[in-house]
């Protein structure tokens, strides 16, 4: 192998797929990134067997070629050269790889690529295609709802299902649950129902560039993996099996209050209710009281305290309409679903202080929220 | 095969099986016999670890010559009359099993004299055959001679463990019965050599420093209690004093020495903070209850007993050990620096151990720290202890240490651990009472129908603690809301764990919440080690921990404070020698 690229091209791949590396693993390849030429660019790759990271840049080929090289001695020296043009040349028998930039000069001892776990060449004619923005979007309002509890790991997945063109991500920990879902520009070819870890959908998140470029989403069959392809990034993960909850039944289908808020003010407001309540055990009362006639404003009042540090109470301005309630929640899941709202306006809706919450967008069919209550012991 | 009624001796030597089990449980058997017998002095002397001879030897009432023979049948006791009293005995012996079992698989030769008779009478059996009598002159009391143990039952002879072990075995058996009974003298000759003696002066502390060693016994904090049923008392070692196994938790049931796992639980329980994971305290705690709310003929060798109000015993034991460690606390002291094992010798443990057998070297050593023993005396004497002593700050080491001056000496005060300790109690305070977070979807959670009658009575207490559950037929629960200060847990996991709790008697999450709280006091507040703290600062974290109601750990039991006494620095200077 013998190639040049530029730094900054190398350098950008690599801060890509080092996301995947496996840092400590019993099977040292897993530890290095694939570097490899293909099809007149350079391909970097890294796998840690559940998720797998390829990424393409452009460089110039003299000479086909491939290896794996230690990742963070890779990384940490591609960062410090300066951004010119590097010869990187491979010396096969003794699988160690020379890099030459300006003065410098290092020889870095590689392992051969035959030892790199295969990634699968996805057949993307059957993939669903999406735009990337909105995509990144949705994975953004559904992921932090997902569980960090390995002890039930279908629950630290997001359900993905495309119907016709409706493609609805779902993210629940037990507690909370998101649903998020979007208009494809065409009919899928055939219906999805699968659970992607939310790990990996949070580092396509990450990796995936904004703009106009489209995103493709393939779950071969009977492989139990998904792929996501853009032009010069893939992402490959396996999915989680066994059954998600089935969310619907767990949507409530009506409410006595709805409750609409700027969506910036009870954000605030519930930030600053979590600066006490996160002494304790992260609980906020919120105090919905009606105006005195119809369609006169009411008020909501956030409250959090602390037997330590004491207690604040906002309160705000809001539309309410049905009765005044008493109502307490985890002000940490309030917040976290507010932070992903773009609306300006919120609509909380619900019914008695046992019964979940319901947060929409107003003006945004696609995305809902539910929360359970928390209540005081007695 | 047809049936038949199995020969007098085989059936005997099968019984000979459950008592006798190895040459301590000969000697525990005949060192009970002569508690019973109203022994103030008991001399047990042991050939080959038990195979050759054992002999024991009191001074007690003593078997009348025509009772003789009488003694050494199946089912002779002098203890019993009839069943009902089976249900409040209270000797040692009761089964009237342990004589003749021994004799069916010994030689033995059973001595004896009263002391309104003159002449005494001894009696010889040889595997369960009486082979010879006579009359001869005696002191009064009764001398049991066990000769070649298990001659006739070689697959229990092929299963005794090594010399040492056995002899390891009857060495605890023996220690055990001494502390047991302070009041009796004992003396245990292994092969000649007297490797165990009490002085019979009635004090529990005297005795154990025998076992001990007078340095562990001088630490050792004692334990009174009492409510209605139930009266505690013994010793216990402080926080600072630990084992790596629980065998050392003795228990003694009205006098009788009995393992209970359950009862090791309930005073780890009470240890729990004060003392490091995986290591126990050691103790001597004598458990007082009416004869008829204990069931002691559970096990043929009685090592094993039945409450009849088990918690209500559990409860009382903690309580009482707790209330102890709460009012003592003493800090790790000299002794402690001095057993630390530097140069790679036997451990402090077994050092103490042999100590405490050998009694020249416990005189020689109670001789040397007569001082300190008198301080120790002294200590004990205050009506209240305090908890911590009023410290004099002197300043900061290696900004990790404070160096402070107390009444008894110098004190060195680990910053990091002494903060997580005052902020650890200061949290524990002002804890709320959790809110309940409801879940998503209920779970249902199955259990064992022990632990399903067990969750059904407590279902009211499982919900004042945040839990929404409520019975959803045979052993299953249905859960809709779980704690929330504990639930990122999975709801089953949870719901299980409050489960173990009950078991355990102890107040369910009740340790999971302590562990969060040592969490976040660990990763946010306390200051380090390596950080230098100003004067007052230091100041303010002596005051902070004087206030505090167990200031000599902190929360995960390493000590917050080396005591080092003046008579320690004194020593080390040569100003006394």
């Amino acid at each position: 192998m013998k190639i040049s690229v530029l730094q900054e091209n190398l350098a950008h791949g690599l801060s890509i797929v080092s996301r995947a590396v496996s840092p400590r693993s019993t099977l040292p390849v897993l530890s290095n990134i694939l570097v490899a030429t293909d099809d007149g660019r350079l391909r970097l790759s890294a796998t840690n067997l559940e998720m797998g990271i390829t990424c393409w840049i452009g460089a110039k080929i003299e000479e086909e070629g491939s290896t794996t090289v230690p990742a963070r001695t890779f990384s940490d020296l591609v960062s410090t050269i300066p951004p010119a043009k590097t010869d990187i040349s491979l010396h096969e028998p003794t699988q160690t790889l020379n890099i030459k930039c300006g003065s410098l000069n290092t020889d870095i001892k590689c392992i051969d690529a035959q030892e790199f776990p295969p990634m699968p060449s996805p057949d993307l004619e059957a993939g669903i295609e999406i735009n990337v923005t909105d995509f990144k979007e949705m994975i953004k309002q559904v992921v932090f709802a997902a569980s960090h509890d390995e002890a039930r790991p279908i629950l630290t997945g997001v359900l993905v299902t495309v119907e016709d063109n409706i493609l609805t991500l779902a993210a629940a920990d037990g507690f909370r649950l998101s649903v998020r879902t979007a208009q494809l520009s065409s009919p899928a070819p055939a219906p999805v129902k699968a659970v992607i870890p939310a790990r990996a959908l949070s580092e396509l998140a990450r990796i995936s560039n904004d703009g106009s470029e489209v995103i493709t989403m393939a779950l071969p069959p009977e492989r139990g993996q998904v792929i996501f392809r853009t032009k010069d990034i893939e992402l490959t993960s396996q999915l989680i099996e066994g059954t998600f909850p089935d969310y619907q039944q767990i949507i409530p289908k009506e409410y006595l209050t709805r409750t609409i808020l700027s969506t910036e003010s009870f954000l605030k407001s519930c930030k600053q209710a979590e600066i006490f309540a996160r002494e304790g055990s992260l609980i906020a009362q919120v105090n919905i009281r009606p105006g005195p006639e119809e369609n006169s404003p009411g008020e909501v009042e956030i409250s959090g305290q602390s037997e330590e540090t004491g207690s604040s109470q906002a309160i705000m301005d809001a539309t309410i309409e049905g009765e005044d309630i008493i109502i307490a929640f985890n002000v940490r899941y309030l917040r976290e679903v507010l932070d992903v709202i773009q609306t300006p306006n919120v609509a909380l809706e619900t019914s008695k202080p046992t019964s979940p919450g319901v947060i929409r967008p107003v003006g945004d069919d696609n995305f809902l929220h539910v929360i359970m209550p928390m209540h005081l012991g007695s | 095969m047809s049936i038949q009624i199995l020969p007098e001796e085989v059936a005997s030597q099968i019984a000979a099986g459950e008592v006798v089990e190895r040459p301590a449980s000969v000697v525990k058997e005949l060192i009970e016999n002569a508690l019973d017998a109203g022994a103030d002095q008991i001399t047990v002397l042991v050939r080959e670890a038990g195979r050759r001879l054992i002999e024991v030897v009191d001074n007690g009432i003593g078997i009348p010559v025509e009772e003789l023979e009488m003694a050494v049948h199946r089912h002779a006791t002098s203890k019993l009359r009839q069943a009902a009293d089976l249900f409040r005995v209270s000797t040692l012996g009761f089964r009237g099993e342990a004589l003749a079992s021994i004799g069916s698989v010994s030689h033995l030769t059973l001595t004896s004299r009263t002391r309104h008779q003159d002449l005494g009478g001894s009696i010889e059996v040889e595997g369960g055959e009486i082979t010879g009598t006579a009359q001869l002159g005696i002191p009064p009391g009764t001398t049991v001679r066990v000769e070649h143990l298990f001659y006739n039952v070689p697959a229990r002879l092929k299963f005794l463990k090594t010399d040492r072990t056995e002899k390891r075995h009857i060495n605890k058996t023996v220690s055990r019965y001494g502390m047991a009974n302070p009041g009796v003298r004992f003396k245990l000759y292994q092969d000649d050599e007297l490797v165990f003696q009490t002085n019979g002066s009635g004090d529990l502390r005297e005795a154990i420093s025998a076992v001990y060693g007078v340095g562990h016994a001088r630490q050792m904090v004692e334990v009174i209690y009492e409510d209605q049923n139930l009266r505690v008392n013994g010793f216990i070692s402080p926080p600072g004093l630990t084992r790596s196994n629980r065998q050392e938790m003795l228990f003694f049931v009205n006098g009788r020495p009995v393992q209970d796992p359950a009862l090791s639980k309930a005073i780890t329980q009470a240890y729990h903070t004060l003392v490091m994971k995986g290591r126990y305290p050691f103790t001597v705690l004598f458990l007082e209850l009416p004869p008829e709310k204990v069931d002691v003929n559970v096990h043929p060798t009685k090592a094993e007993v039945r409450f009849e109000e088990k918690s209500q015993v559990f409860q009382g034991v903690g309580r009482a050990v707790r209330r102890a460690l709460l009012a003592h606390s003493p800090v790790p002291g000299v002794s402690n620096l001095r057993g630390v094992n530097l140069w790679g010798g036997p451990t402090p443990d077994h050092r103490q151990v042999q100590r405490g057998i050998d009694p020249a070297w416990s005189m020689l050593e109670r001789a040397r720290e007569e001082t300190l023993v008198h301080q120790g005396e002294d200590d004990d004497q205050i009506p209240a202890p305090l908890n911590t002593p009023i410290l004099r700050l002197i300043g900061q080491v290696a900004a990790t240490y404070l160096i402070a001056e107390g009444p008894d000496g110098l004190y060195l005060i680990d910053q990091h651990a002494a903060h997580e300790r005052v902020l650890f109690e200061k949290m524990l305070a002002s804890r709320e009472s959790p809110p309940s977070q409801a879940l998503l979807e209920s779970v249902v959670v199955d259990f064992s129908p022990a632990s399903a009658d067990l969750l059904t009575e407590n279902l009211a207490l499982l919900r004042g603690l945040g839990f929404d559950v409520e019975d959803f037929g045979p052993g299953s629960f249905v859960v809709r809301a779980v704690p929330a200060l504990v639930g990122e847990a999975s709801p089953e996991g949870l719901l299980h764990a409050a489960v173990e709790d009950l078991e355990a008697d102890e107040t369910p999450l009740e340790n999971k919440v302590e562990e969060k709280i040592i969490a976040r006091v660990c990763k946010r507040a306390a200051v380090k080690a390596g950080q230098v703290l100003t004067p007052q600062e230091q100041k303010q974290l002596l005051l902070d921990l004087e206030a505090c109601q167990s200031p000599r750990t902190c929360p995960h039991g390493r000590p917050t404070m080396i005591h080092i006494p003046v008579e320690f620095l004194e020593k080390k200077f040569g100003r006394i020698v």
